[in-house]
């Protein structure tokens, strides 16, 4: 609780603040849209602080999202795959990333970050070249498969819960659960903080390392799946660009440190959700021109980090 | 000629020097020793400007010094010789001797006048090399010459060294006192910090003793002998420290055999620990033994040999043999520190104790509420992180981290270092009481004192091989110094 | 930071009040264009102006892809909008989002179009035609022929499809037909020209400019490179430029970039076909309104308002760039 206090009331601010400004933002198509962005975001995002919490990066993500987005369109299609059959070949593909990653960073020593980098440029090049460039997409097909991402569950006639807002609970809840309850959640906290000591303890720090990649993967795997049933367009070169500074920036704005060690799934969320706020106040105000949404989300994430960093060497100081 | 009164310095939590005076006459050699923790190396860190004191004043000749910073310390005629050397390897020894204040014409470094200047400093020390020698060609103990050529440049009148003989061979010490002695006759004064007691018995004209952050004595030439030393150092009889039970021993519970590590590739290492056993393993700094321990352990896997029948590759299959390892560097290697002390406790027992891929809590608790109970550790409780411990206490919950699986084998690695005396004693008596469970315990120290007072059997390394072994009967210092410097 | 948090909010929430209140009555409208360019800024201005005449007003938008289109125009339908004029970046797949979108408020299409959308009226120029007019200017540039090289943003687009279809259908003498789509990599040979390649940069101007490097690299005998986004002609001339083959090879433009402008003026760029981006915008609102006011009289039967595109080459130049100044207030 104490982790995520800040970014809480952040998050409860910019809701009262927009709300008071923006007259239609609390309306139930706009929360709607709010609750499917932050789910799209957040499961990236809960995806990549699994490899942070271990001290790790991860920046392959935008291109998974684009391997996926544009594969599963692909396979269906052009080659006429059934929509399962797609999405557990973009699984597969997105395990085999994970487990690359990990032997990489584990087995061959290499740094995480020079990992991930490369697999950023490689499977958006690589997507590039089977979809030949060509935008991909279900046309105007498959609004039954497209449902998982379009479908929703109705509250009222006015408002329903976007189903990828269903999905993040699940997924956000199978986090939790892995990271506190289970000993492997130990484990990665443990590593995290001190991979050495954890490794002397005689945990197996390769298999838990490579484990958060595989989680990173695949999580960014199901966001790329969403990201297409959704938007049901997804341009090769510019598919996910960016997703993965968005992700780590959620989780970062959720109280993962990036010198690993620490995180709550919740927070994270939230993070997410702060990020998808902040976008959406800025395209609703008119005063704010959609031209600075960079400008203020960077802003907003730097006050974000520097008070939080402030409170924790208060609260350091104090004891 | 310096003199410091009243010096106090505070850290978080502990106040590592508590009003304590210091004087130091001109062409004297003072020697401070004192049990790690107990302030000698804060005060020579204040005297060398490197910290500063909360209270207190430092005087030259009755001048107020400023050592504000280290250069400011340097200026006023204060150097201190660092235990870890602060030399550039691949540069020369001249460029060494003048580094970051270098004779200069016009912007360009006069190579001449370092040359020249390099080679009066070199022979002061007695050192008849040339000054365009790479330093890393030079051994250790010729380095740590240099440093103190380096000082002298700097026109220092107060040399303080830090534990100088760590890593140097017999005939190494041998010319560092040479020169100590030359020092003195030149009028240069030399602080002199080292726990090995015959050393400080041999070079100093004044023994001080630091005890918890005070001074509690001093000795003149000739009332610093070992027993009154280490009397002032522990503050008891040290008989009272170190107490053994006599205990039948059983089986061997630990064999090494054909061990060849990746530091010492050339050696084998054959050892047998019975159960029951205390071995000790002295050697110098950088004589393999910490090296050792981490191959056995498999946290570095050997290059070769069989523990207990098998190569170990990982720590994870030297456990399963049942060893349990105490590393040297517990805030690094020991603990987790931002861990709570529960969770640190069970981290190597958890997965014996979960259901499933599931914590098991309860389990958990438990083993935390009876650890703390048996091995004593303070803790406002298991919530706390481990960094907040005292490292007495921080060490006991390395222990109990181990003793959770119930280990046939304990391996120590410099168990009390940087431990306070109170807490040491608990350690010895924890290791009194494993080994009279039939635990067999093989500890790596650097203070013969331990090693005498704990070990059953004693294993002395040299350059990475094992060059003797003594039993109870033949411990002497004498004795394992010869076994681990002589060539 | 509970306590700064709070006090931050009290001050903003003060600082404007108010001030998010749109002006009661007054219809507000919004342009969408794909993404940022010198070309939409023209659009822009022609949306204002109108704005301004009507007394209505109006915003435009800027996304970073597709993507992030489709969150910009949910938050504008939160937003309540009255209308939307939007660029269409996929016409296949979004399709739907068009239908979803156009079911809450008057949709049109302006530049590149949705066809099986329920959009109401597209504004633009029939891009065929158009590309078919650069392959005019292709084979007044080099009348003997020659090896072509095109640069383009992208292909997913149908309007940058339809309009390297009608250069390339032009140059090798096919009948006219829009619907052929010949694949980027393949050559495609007539009796005097071949279009040897074209190259996309996914609209990314360095990309664009290493890729007319590498043309001019790879194919050492070009007759003409045509750039068929705004910025790819002038890229094409920054390149020749830098590497001192300004003259060897005829450029072929298409739209009125400033660079490109000042290029036919150098005489490096042969001529360029230009739309009319201020009136895009211009129209857009008007139409907007109208539609809005329920007046559909504008609306030809095919659904088409066709802003037709022309030819600007050394000799008209400089008085399209006055007359584009003027409307730009400049």
């Amino acid at each position: 609780m104490k982790q995520i206090f800040g970014i809480l009331i952040t998050l409860i601010v910019l809701y009262i603040f927009t709300t008071v400004i923006g007259e239609s933002f609390l309306s139930p198509f706009n929360q709607e849209q709010i609750l499917k962005r932050t789910a799209l975001y957040g499961l990236l995002a809960i995806g990549v602080s699994f490899v942070i919490i271990t001290g790790g990066i991860d920046l392959s993500i935008g291109s998974v999202v684009c391997l996926v987005g544009c594969g599963i369109p692909w396979l269906v299609m052009k080659h006429g795959w059934s929509p399962a059959a797609a999405v557990t070949a973009a699984f597969l593909v997105a395990i085999m990333i994970g487990l690359l990653h990990g032997f990489l960073i584990t087995k061959v020593k290499l740094q995480p970050f020079v990992v991930t980098l490369c697999g950023l440029l490689i499977y958006r090049g690589a997507t590039r070249g089977f979809a030949e460039d060509q935008t991909q997409g279900f046309g105007s097909g498959y609004l039954e498969f497209r449902k998982l991402a379009t479908g929703k569950l109705q509250i009222t006639d006015q408002f329903g819960i976007p189903m990828p807002f269903l999905l993040l609970v699940v997924v956000g809840v199978f986090a939790w659960l892995l990271l506190n309850k289970t000993i492997w959640g130990r484990y990665l906290f443990a590593l995290g903080n001190n991979e050495e000591a954890a490794r002397l303890s005689g945990i197996n720090t390769d298999r838990m390392v490579t484990l958060s990649y595989v989680i990173c993967s695949v999580l960014a795997a199901l966001g790329g799946l969403l990201f297409v049933l959704d938007g049901n367009s997804a341009q090769p070169g510019a598919f996910g660009n960016f997703y993965e500074l968005y992700a780590i920036a959620a989780a970062v704005l959720g109280g993962c440190s990036l010198r690993g060690g620490s995180g709550t799934v919740l927070g994270v969320i939230i993070g997410a959700a702060v990020m998808q706020v902040l976008k959406n106040m800025i395209n609703l105000i008119d005063w704010l021109k959609s031209h600075m949404e960079f400008l203020v989300v960077g802003v907003v994430l730097l006050v974000a980090v520097v008070a939080d960093e402030l409170v924790k060497r208060r609260v350091r100081r104090v004891k | 000629m310096l003199s410091a009164r009243g010096v106090t310095k505070r850290f978080p939590g502990v106040v590592a020097l508590k009003g304590v005076d210091l004087k130091v006459a001109r062409g004297e050699v003072v020697s401070l020793i004192g049990e790690n923790g107990a302030g000698k190396s804060t005060l020579m860190k204040i005297l060398a400007g490197v910290q500063k004191p909360d209270e207190g004043e430092i005087t030259m000749d009755g001048r107020r010094l400023d050592v504000s910073s280290v250069a400011a310390a340097q200026a006023e005629g204060v150097s201190l010789i660092h235990q870890e050397l602060n030399l550039a390897e691949n540069l020369s020894v001249a460029a060494n001797l003048f580094l970051g204040r270098e004779p200069n014409r016009f912007g360009f470094m006069d190579q001449k006048t370092i040359r020249l200047e390099a080679r009066k400093y070199l022979t002061k020390v007695g050192l008849e090399i040339d000054p365009e020698t790479p330093l890393s060609q030079l051994s250790l103990g010729k380095q740590q010459l240099v440093e103190i050529a380096k000082a002298l440049s700097t026109r220092a009148k107060v040399i303080i060294m830090d534990e100088p003989t760590s890593s140097l061979s017999h005939g190494e010490v041998e010319t560092l006192f040479e020169v100590v002695r030359d020092l003195k006759e030149q009028g240069v004064s030399v602080i002199y910090v080292s726990h090995r007691l015959a050393e400080v018995m041999t070079v100093s004209d004044r023994v001080v003793v630091f005890r918890d952050g005070e001074k509690v004595g001093e000795l003149g030439v000739g009332e610093a002998t070992h027993e009154a030393m280490v009397r002032l150092m522990v503050g008891r009889d040290v008989s009272q420290l170190y107490q053994r039970t006599e205990h039948e021993l059983g089986e061997p519970a630990l064999s090494v055999k054909g061990l060849r590590t990746e530091a010492n590739p050339d050696h084998e290492i054959n050892l047998q620990v019975r159960a029951g056993e205390v071995v000790g393993i002295a050697g110098l700094v950088g004589a393999g033994r910490s090296e050792m321990l981490e191959a056995i352990f498999g946290m570095t896997p050997p290059l070769a040999g069989k523990v207990q029948g098998v190569l170990p590759k990982s720590p994870r299959e030297a456990m399963s043999l049942g060893l349990a390892f105490v590393p040297e560097d517990r805030k690094k290697k020991g603990l987790i520190l931002d861990l709570t002390v529960e969770e640190n406790t069970s981290l190597a027992s958890l997965k014996m104790d979960a259901r499933g891929p599931f914590l098991n809590r309860e389990k958990e608790k438990r083993l935390c509420r009876e650890m703390t109970k048996a091995l004593a550790i303070k803790t406002p409780g298991p919530w706390q992180k481990a960094r907040f411990l005292s490292g007495g206490n921080q060490q006991k919950i390395v222990l109990a981290k181990w003793l959770a699986l119930s280990p046939t084998v304990l391996l120590l690695d410099e168990p009390t270092r940087g431990v306070d005396i109170g807490s040491k004693e608990e350690i010895y008596q924890l290791m009194e009481k494993f080994a009279s469970e039939g635990m067999a315990v093989l500890f790596v120290s650097s203070e013969l004192d331990e090693i005498m007072g704990m070990a059953d059997r004693v294993l002395v390394m040299r350059e990475g091989r094992l060059t003797g072994e003594l039993g109870r009967s033949d411990f002497s210092e004498e004795a394992i110094m010869n076994l681990a410097t002589q060539s | 930071m509970k306590k700064l948090l709070a006090s931050t909010m009290a001050l903003t929430a003060f600082a404007f009040s108010g001030c998010g209140d749109k002006e009661e009555g007054k219809a507000s409208y919004a342009l969408v264009a794909p993404s940022v360019s010198n070309f939409w800024e023209i659009c822009k201005k022609g949306s204002e102006d109108a704005a301004k005449e009507l007394g209505v007003e109006t915003e435009f938008i800027t996304p970073q892809s597709i993507t992030d289109q489709k969150a910009k125009i949910e938050d504008l339908l939160s937003k309540g909008v009255d209308g939307i004029s939007m660029a269409v970046g996929d016409p296949e797949n979004q399709t739907g989002f068009i239908n979803e979108a156009a079911a809450r408020v008057p949709l049109i299409t302006v530049d590149t179009d949705a066809p099986d959308s329920d959009r109401q009226v597209f504004i633009g120029i029939d891009n065929y035609e158009a590309g078919w007019l650069a392959g005019d200017l292709v084979k007044e540039a080099a009348p003997d022929g020659g090896e072509v090289v095109i640069f383009i943003g992208n292909l997913s687009q149908l309007n940058s499809r339809q309009r390297r279809q009608g250069l390339i259908d032009n140059l090798v003498g096919r009948e006219k037909d829009s619907s052929r789509y010949d694949a980027p990599g393949q050559v495609v040979t007539g009796e005097k020209y071949s279009i040897l390649d074209t190259l996309l940069d996914g609209v990314d101007s360095p990309k664009a400019k290493a890729n007319a490097a590498d043309a001019l690299t790879k194919h050492g005998n070009l007759a003409v490179m045509v750039g068929l986004f705004d910025y790819n002609a002038p890229q094409i001339v920054e390149e020749l430029k830098q590497s001192n083959k300004v003259g060897l090879v005829k450029v072929v433009s298409f739209d009125e970039h400033a660079g490109t402008l000042a290029a036919i003026k150098e005489g490096i760029i042969y001529g360029t076909v230009v739309q009319n981006p201020y009136d895009y915008g211009y129209q857009s609102i008007k139409v907007l309104h109208a539609i809005k006011s329920g007046d559909t009289g504008m609306i030809p039967e095919n659904g088409i308002i066709e802003i037709p595109a022309r030819i600007i080459r050394k000799d008209n130049v400089e008085e399209f760039e006055k007359d584009l100044n003027a409307k730009l207030g400049k």
